[in-house]
């Protein structure tokens, strides 16, 4: 008797998962997941293409499409001085980090020196360290050295948020290499230099490609040092100029909404282009 | 082949390039690594210093002077309820974050290793990551907007559906702005941890499921006995890495709610900025930043250990 029911309890939980299984299931799944994260940036999206003043009217698309507010939030406001400082503050950032921080990398990846598994911790906690707990130093002392309301205040920044992570993911690319491609190099007359520029960069560079790409998203996205070192047009990001929209005694939404936008598009772009990296990347290289 | 090399008559420009490449060559651990240590010193170390001195300074008079107190910070810390109230803001955002985020990503993660296509994964990755790249600070203000109480899209919808009659003011009250704070965070950190939780999930041998398909195992017992225990540590890791970065978050809570309505989405992160930057009392915002500082690397501790064991296992 109990055997009987435990069997039909048994065929009744296989249906059941089975149904989960399928492929019904798993799409509509993923259809919620994917109407959850895009319905906030259409929505951004349509407003962008209203007037300020119709955003008043309560339509869900715009009547009469228009790029007004995106004029007035590019040139009237001047933000499109806050996009070429987000272009020049996120390049720069990357390629400093990149420069420091791959052969940092690779030095945690072949060679023993003293304190090495110390100096690697450090790196980690320093990765994990609270920024917001640095913003106050930080402040004063940009104050200090003039750097408030610079470009070169906020890379600075930068490259304290985004080097230690580089340096982890590197070392994680480099870990993968055989070291017999390294000795192969040095005993065909290579320099130590010369094997790492030469023979192992080239073999690393999707490792190099999944760091240049999160260093420059994670550089874009910044607010919190970019907000505080600068709320000046000549060197503030375009993030930071989108927040200062609500600052305003009327706030105009649908102008803020087109600055979100341009904020988003390069990030959107660098997704759609460079997912698989990202994905690599976000794993810490450890997907390899 | 060296003797051929250096009779080779040089240059003063050769000669120089020949002693930089010896020096290199000869101290390759400080070429390679002393640029990013040093950087560090001067960037972190400096102002992690910088820090630790300035919480025990009482500061005077807007900022202009100040003096040594070790402690007259952290004991005003301790018995201003403000700090108390944020402190429980903090709590209840990270870990209303927490369980909203990996709860989806898990689910999320499960469904598309289920998508056979790998073009299909593909794009769906690709729309899922979409939320994970947008600054932090639009994240904010879309949600802002999306739940404005005259203009909002969500009241709107609501009206239209029949929900909601009038408008409803989401982020003047106290409880649901919260709700709206947590959800814009999580939404922003969805993609991570369904990209973590979903590379553990390709971790998982396919041998094993078959094998458990052979014996009879439902779905259930299939997730029980062979996805949860090889999925743990990833999960964990995001999980861990979640609640940390929750834990600290600024950009998005400031730029949704700005702390309001009246303190009740104000987490530490927005009370150390309110006090250190606007108000300008550096002394004491120095205390609760060392008090987040410190609280972080506990769990910091716990999650180098974690990874330090995992980069052994893959490295052995």
């Amino acid at each position: 008797m109990s055997g009987r029911t435990g069997l039909d309890r048994y065929r009744r939980e296989q249906r059941l998962g089975d149904a989960l299984e399928s492929p019904y299931v798993v799409h509509l799944v993923l259809f919620l997941a994917v109407l959850f994260i895009v319905a906030p940036l259409v929505w951004e999206l349509l407003t962008s293409l209203k007037t300020n003043d119709a955003v008043y009217n309560f339509n869900y698309f715009p009547r009469n499409p228009t790029l007004e507010s995106y004029y007035i939030a590019l040139f009237e406001r001047g933000y499109w001085r806050a996009v070429v400082n987000s272009i020049i503050i996120s390049s720069a950032s990357t390629v400093v980090v990149m420069l420091l921080g791959v052969p940092a990398g690779y030095a945690f990846s072949r060679y023993r020196f003293p304190f090495d598994n110390l100096v690697f911790v450090f790196i980690l906690f320093t990765r994990l360290f609270p920024p917001i707990g640095l913003v106050v130093p930080y402040y004063r002392i940009m104050t200090e050295f003039g750097l408030l309301n610079t470009k070169l205040g906020i890379v600075i920044a930068n490259v304290y948020l985004w080097l230690p992570l580089v340096v982890y993911i590197m070392r994680n690319f480099f870990i993968t290499i055989p070291h017999d491609l390294d000795e192969a190099a040095l005993v065909d007359g290579c320099t130590k230099i010369q094997a790492f520029r030469h023979v192992i960069l080239p073999v690393v560079m999707p490792g190099i490609a999944a760091g240049t790409i999160l260093t420059f998203l994670y550089s874009w996205r910044e607010f919190l040092f970019a907000f505080t070192v600068s709320t000046d047009l000549n060197s503030m990001t375009i993030p930071v100029s989108t927040f200062l929209f609500v600052g305003d005694t009327s706030v105009q939404w649908a102008s803020m909404a087109a600055a979100a936008v341009v904020a988003t598009i390069p990030s959107a772009l660098v997704v759609f282009f460079f997912q698989r990296y990202i994905v690599v990347g976000l794993t810490g290289g450890l997907k390899g | 082949m060296s003797e051929a090399y250096r009779r080779v008559p040089e240059t003063r420009y050769g000669r120089l390039k020949r002693l930089i490449s010896e020096f290199a060559n000869d101290h390759i651990r400080l070429v390679l690594l002393g640029p990013a240590l040093v950087s560090l010193v001067v960037i972190f170390i400096y102002p992690v210093a910088f820090l630790v001195w300035s919480s025990m300074q009482r500061t005077l008079a807007f900022g202009a002077t100040a003096e040594f107190a070790p402690t007259a910070n952290y004991e005003a810390m301790l018995s201003d309820p403000t700090f108390w109230n944020a402190a429980e803001k903090t709590l209840t955002y990270s870990f209303g974050s927490f369980v909203v985020t990996m709860l989806s990503g898990l689910i999320i993660a499960l469904a598309l290793n289920n998508v056979v296509r790998k073009r299909l994964r593909d794009t769906y990755t690709t729309l899922i990551l979409l939320s994970w790249a947008v600054p932090l600070s639009i994240v904010g203000v879309t949600w802002r907007w999306m739940f404005n109480g005259q203009l909002g899209v969500v009241n709107k919808l609501l009206r239209d559906l029949g929900l909601l009659s009038g408008n409803f003011s989401w982020l003047a009250n106290p409880e649901t702005a919260m709700a709206v704070v947590i959800m814009a965070d999580a939404w922003s950190r969805i993609p991570f941890a369904t990209i973590i939780i979903l590379a553990g999930l390709q971790s998982i041998p396919q041998e094993t499921y078959d094998a458990a398909k052979v014996d009879g195992a439902t779905t259930f017992q299939t997730f029980r006995h062979v996805t949860l225990p090889y999925l743990r540590p990833s999960f964990f890791v995001a999980g861990l890495i979640t609640w940390m970065f929750a834990f600290r978050a600024f950009a998005i809570p400031f730029s949704t709610t700005g702390g309001g309505p009246a303190g009740a989405t104000e987490v530490l992160a927005i009370y150390i900025h309110r006090f250190g930057i606007e108000l300008f009392d550096y002394g004491f915002a120095s205390a609760v930043s060392m008090f987040l500082v410190g609280v972080t690397l506990i769990v910091a501790g716990i999650y180098v250990n974690v990874i330090l064991e995992q980069l052994s296992e893959i490295e052995a």
